[in-house]
């Protein structure tokens, strides 16, 4: 342990007595991004280091990159390091050409890259870090832009969970602007499996966007096409074998709105043969939140078994006192879905998922005070949450802050009618423009007996500084919960920890 | 291995210090009324903040409205300003109800698929570029504290009368 800290500490030293050194240029056109995170955990004696470097350079329409990542090693959790275990190399690598202005032109892009059509309905390529996503396929693409139309199309194959790349994705995405208010859009994208006597998957889409007055409307409807399945379980009574549907309708007046959505995902998960690499990620309809409990007891979306819908609404009563809330709910499907025929299913469909959550925020003079309140319950954990949470922010002066937000959770366990509580306590310092330090205490209570209390408590303290105008470093140090981070439905878990984190992120132009 | 990537690391942070300008990346992305936008359109007359930002990210619903006072303060003196949301699909839906909501003048672009972010090498939100009328690099800063919107009209200040 000794040698890991002083490992540490060394790394430290380092980067203080070189921030102030040298003088180097870089080359005009090539810009440089490095991120970095280092972990001891004191009890399990294990440390994970993970590193991504970026270079790019641009010369008039050309544009090239790398991204050679480390991970020395990766976090042990195989659904994070997808075959990656020790890993150290060039993980992504394009060249794209450019040709033409706004209105009328095409890039091309050869080598690794990332697309999304519409809202992620059929082809959502994407990398997410904080989640530890990377489904980027290696192949080419194509967008082209012609007055108001935009047309894109490419080629590529994304790795397996092993790190391979098997199969090849083909998709083609038509955006049309009708005019300022109508837009409308169709997609089209097929992966080929590696096996070649198996059928290939394919989707296809139509959306629309209509503005109007005050309202703001965004439908997509889309289905999912495999001759092997509509054979063998429709017996060819089918074309298609899933659909998704999502549906959006905003409404905006002076300083209210509101915001609905739908959606129904019926056996609509785009993977690869081996089902591990997952090319789409429509909406979730899930919120997310910034405060540490709500997000203990996440939903995470799939795309096979889902109907539901999000309302959620904003209302300034004045420059300073602000109210906001939301409430959605996610149901599973019913004995008529093709997911349930396909699996041979026949469960009655049932709540997974709902969640309420209001917040109401006022600013005095120097002092800001929250209250909000979360709800959920959520069936794969078998729990209902409630949380209330107060946070106070107090500004000592122009660039000095103090915060402190004090969440208590009780969740409620269904499967076995217990109950525990969580309670956790943040005390931050902000110093404009570079400094923070968080304090972070949690303790959970059970009582597995009457009158028999059982406590666990974590703790750490965190400091991050940004260096100069593009350079951000922090340390935790001390013990933490397990939790989840979550963007979009898509989840992390992060297990309990305890010990040394590290974190470095500088980019230079 | 993992002493080599720290040394790497750090020596970027040195040459930071140091470096030229240069000039920022360029876009093309749509704003929530589905008109296209390239930086350069903002080029060529005044100094240009660009912030990063996302309905679900708290600080920058705390910086927002600074940068909008700074933006109406300078705005006839040609100062830009546009705001990047970096919203994917599921909460996309939220940001014109949101800017609508607030008021906000300032040109607001949808990123959906984060292409500019990535090529900005932006990892938090929200996270503040300026660059000069030549559309160069001056300040870069990640994150929000009460106070940051001080360093940047600062900037700004010098950056209009250079101009």
């Amino acid at each position: 342990m000794i040698r890991k800290l002083s490992e540490t500490a060394l790394m430290i030293l380092f980067a203080a007595s070189l921030t102030f050194a040298q003088d180097v240029n870089l080359p005009t056109g090539l810009s440089l991004s490095n991120q970095s995170k280092y972990s001891y955990d004191v009890n399990l004696d294990r440390e994970i280091f993970e590193n991504w470097l970026n270079a790019d350079y641009r010369y008039g329409i050309f544009r090239a990159g790398v991204r050679f990542d480390v991970f020395q090693p990766n976090d042990p959790n195989p659904a994070v390091s997808r075959g990656k275990e020790n890993f150290s190399g060039i993980d992504f690598t394009y060249f794209k050409v450019n040709f033409g202005k706004k209105k009328k032109g095409f890039d091309f892009t050869i080598g690794n890259f990332y697309s999304t059509f519409g809202r992620g309905m059929l082809v959502k390529i994407y990398e997410d870090r904080n989640v530890r996503v990377d489904n980027n396929l290696l192949g080419a693409k194509f967008y082209g832009r012609y007055g108001k139309f935009s047309f894109t199309a490419f080629s590529g194959t994304a790795a397996n969970s092993q790190n391979v790349r098997k199969d090849i994705l083909h998709a083609a995405d038509l955006d049309f602007k009708l005019s300022r208010k109508i837009r409308i859009g169709a997609s089209v994208a097929s992966d080929k499996p590696f096996v070649a006597s198996a059928a290939r998957t394919s989707m296809f889409s139509g959306r629309t966007q209509i503005r109007l007055w005050n309202f703001d409307f965004y439908g997509e409807y889309a289905l999912k096409q495999n001759q092997d399945v509509a054979e063998k379980v429709f017996d060819n009574s089918n074309r298609f074998v899933g659909k998704g549907i999502y549906g959006n309708l905003n409404f905006y007046y002076k300083t209210f709105s509101i915001s609905s959505e739908v959606k129904y995902y019926d056996n609509f998960m785009f993977t690869s043969y081996d089902k591990t690499v997952i090319y789409n990620t429509p909406p979730s309809l899930t919120q997310d939140y910034s405060y540490i409990l709500l997000n203990r007891h996440p939903h995470a979306l799939n795309q096979n078994n889902e109907q539901g819908f999000q309302i959620s609404f904003n209302y300034l009563f004045s420059k300073t006192l602000s109210f906001k809330g939301n409430y959605g709910k996610t149901k599973s499907l019913g004995v008529s879905s093709d997911y349930q025929k396909i699996n041979g299913a026949d469960v009655a469909e049932r709540v997974l998922f709902d969640e309420a959550y209001f917040h109401l925020e006022k600013q005095f003079d120097n002092f800001i005070g929250v209250f909000a309140f979360g709800y959920s319950r959520e069936m794969e954990t078998s729990t209902k949450n409630y949380t209330p949470i107060i946070e106070m922010k107090y500004y000592l002066d122009d660039i000095n802050t103090l915060r402190a937000v004090i969440e208590h959770q009780q969740v409620d366990v269904l499967s076995t009618n217990e109950y525990y509580y969580d309670d956790v306590f943040t005390f931050e310092w902000l110093r404009s423009p570079n400094l923070t330090f968080s304090l972070v205490g949690e303790m959970q209570t059970k009582e597995p007996e009457k009158s028999h209390y059982v406590r666990k408590v974590w703790g750490f303290f965190r400091v991050g500084y940004n260096i100069l105008s593009n350079s951000e470093v922090s340390i935790l140090v001390g013990t933490r919960q397990a939790g989840n981070i979550c963007i979009g439905g898509v989840c992390r878990y992060e297990p309990e920890f305890s010990g040394v984190e590290l974190k470095f992120m500088t980019r230079l132009f | 291995m993992k002493v080599f990537f720290s040394i790497l690391f750090f020596a970027f942070v040195v040459n930071a210090q140091s470096l030229k300008l240069t000039k920022a990346p360029d876009f093309e992305l749509d704003d929530i009324s589905g008109n296209t936008y390239e930086l350069a359109d903002f080029l060529g007359e005044g100094p240009v903040l660009i912030t990063f930002w996302a309905t679900w990210c708290k600080p920058c619903m705390e910086d927002l409205p600074h940068y909008s006072e700074i933006y109406e303060k300078y705005k006839n003196q040609k100062m830009q300003m546009i705001a990047i949301s970096e919203d994917s699909e599921r909460s996309v839906a939220k940001v014109l109800p949101y800017v609508r909501a607030n008021e906000y003048n300032f040109t607001v672009l949808l990123d959906p698929e984060n292409e500019a972010a990535r090529d900005y090498y932006v990892q938090v939100v929200p996270h503040t570029y300026l660059l000069n009328n030549k559309g160069e690099i001056v300040f870069s800063h990640s994150g929000y504290k009460k106070g940051d919107e001080i360093k940047v009209e600062q900037i700004i200040k010098k950056l209009l009368e250079k101009k």
